[in-house]
């Protein structure tokens, strides 16, 4: 029987400290899988910057600017289709699956495509 | 004056270019025996177009060689006229772990021209002008990313000023960042992109303060563009009205403490943030800590939901010899402190050479951890070629 190997204490000081750094926060994602919330903090500071989405960029024809706006153009192009994420073309880009991955120069934590997953399932209202 | 004409309409086609963020460099604060910003800038709290003094300094104490008055020194401006120009091309390569990758780029990111012409000794009006850069173009051929169009152009800062001396107190009224954190050139380091400072967030302000060798306060009320304005005057990012505070002591000519506030207030999303900035100089070792630490409080009305975000920035510049500038930096953006999986940590190495006066080449490259759950990482990997006039 092997016993498990003895870590020094002072590296294990260093790699909790390290994983302090890395991960904080508790698992229980408590956000709201509202639009107004997903739009407000991840599509619009993610998404419409100046040469990407913004409303004076406009780049591929998709305005994420504002909630009405941003909700407008994913949900009347299939970029969203409301409770069949796996038809909803948005998860895809965030995914880099199949094509350039969004946003090309700093992917989406995996915690915030869940909460826009879970939104689409629920309806993907305008709420 | 035939050489002045001619450099005259090589500036002004500089408008027709591809615009990016108002050059500064904090790094030069302290290590470049300058103990302030406003001594090479003409804007109190630092950035912009240079003044005859930094213009010098650019020249003499931050490039290997040549003259970094205006046009080399071939043409001397009266001294209610300045004129300034930035082109930078650049070319990159991203890493992203999706299907498409990795993926390179090569386009123009920034030509800016600058005017400022002063009416009296206290009063100035300072106007900028340049089109926006586009790094993925809808036509993907190399000539369409140069070709410019009338929809790419914007002014990012236009203002007046009223500044009697270099000392003292100061106003300005106008379009341009409101005073607050580091303000690095490069507008990817998350304590600008998720402070309210990502590229072209500039708003309208009227903002006021008081320099001293000592210390100097700067404090801005600001406000969007009206939504009736044309695009060339609009800004992107969060519809925030609200006020910023920025307060540097100094140590000396070795190090400041700076603490900061700004609260911005929008119609379904209001933010409330406060940090604090630090410098330090170590002379013998010819080397310049800078950090940055803010707390932000974002409230989604709309949502009935508030969230707690922290974005740091912790980096080293070396400066070995004259004309080289060599750091590496750490940063941390945690979206929201209560769910795990939504930090972003960033490690970053940049080399700046400044070969001679006026052109400066940047080697930039960013290693990118995105949450915690074997999320792959993102590569980032720059080369700049800068040429300002």
């Amino acid at each position: 029987m092997h016993n498990p190997p003895m870590i020094p204490r002072r590296r294990l000081a260093l790699v909790a400290a390290a994983a302090a750094l890395i991960g904080c926060g508790s698992a229980d994602d408590t956000r709201p899988a509202r639009w107004s919330f997903i739009s407000a903090t991840i599509i619009e500071p993610s998404c419409a910057t100046v040469n990407c989405h913004s409303k004076i960029a406009d780049r591929a024809g998709v305005d994420l600017h504002d909630r009405a706006t941003g909700y407008n153009n994913l949900t009347s192009r299939n970029f969203v289709v409301p409770m069949n994420p796996n038809s909803s073309a948005l998860l895809y880009l965030l995914h880099g699956e199949g094509a350039l991955r969004m946003p090309p120069d700093a992917p989406l934590p995996e915690a915030d495509i869940a909460l826009i997953e879970e939104w689409i399932s629920l309806g993907a209202m305008n709420d | 004056m035939r050489r002045l004409l001619l450099c005259l309409l090589v500036a002004g086609a500089g408008t027709f270019g591809f615009a990016r963020a108002a050059s500064a460099y904090p790094q030069f604060q302290f290590s470049s025996g300058t103990n302030k910003c406003s001594q090479c800038h003409y804007v109190p709290s630092g950035g912009g177009l240079l003044s005859s003094w930094g213009r010098s300094e650019a020249g003499d104490t931050i490039s290997m060689a040549g003259n970094g008055a205006f046009l080399h020194g071939a043409v001397t401006l009266p001294s209610w006229l300045a004129l300034g120009m930035d082109l930078r091309l650049a070319g990159t390569r991203t890493e992203d772990g999706g299907q498409e990758s990795p993926q390179s780029a090569v386009f123009p990111m920034q030509w800016d021209f600058y005017v400022r012409a002063a009416f009296t000794e206290s009063f100035s009006l300072m106007v900028e002008g340049g089109l926006r850069g586009e790094v993925r173009p809808e036509d993907d051929a190399l000539g369409a990313r140069f070709t410019p169009t009338p929809e790419r152009f914007i002014s990012r800062e236009h203002y007046f000023m009223w500044r009697p001396s270099a000392t003292g107190p100061y106003a300005r009224l106008g379009r341009f960042y409101a005073p607050y954190g580091i303000r690095f050139v490069e507008h990817i380091y998350f304590v600008r992109r998720y402070t309210g400072y990502e590229l072209y967030n500039e708003t309208y302000n009227l903002s006021g303060g008081y320099v001293s060798d000592q210390w100097e306060l700067h404090l801005t009320a600001f406000t969007p563009p009206p939504s009736s304005f044309p695009d060339a005057l609009q800004s992107v990012g969060a519809r925030e009205s609200g006020g910023a505070g920025y307060f540097e002591y100094r140590i000396g000519d070795m190090a400041a403490l700076a603490p900061q506030v700004r609260i911005g207030v929008g119609k379904e999303v209001s933010r409330y943030q406060g940090g604090l900035v630090g410098k330090l100089w170590v002379e013998k070792a010819k080397l310049l800590f800078l950090g940055e630490a803010d707390f932000i409080r974002q409230q989604v009305s709309a949502a009935n939901y508030g969230q707690n975000q922290f974005v740091s920035y912790l980096g080293a510049t070396l400066f070995p010899i004259q004309g080289i500038m060599l750091g590496g930096a750490y940063e941390r953006f945690q979206e929201n402190l209560a769910v795990k999986g939504t930090g972003r940590n960033a490690f970053l190495g940049q080399l700046n050479v400044f070969p001679y006066a006026h052109t400066e080449l940047v080697f930039l490259f960013r290693y990118l951890i995105v949450g915690d759950t074997g999320q792959p990482a993102a590569t980032l990997g720059m080369i700049q070629l800068h040429y300002y006039l």
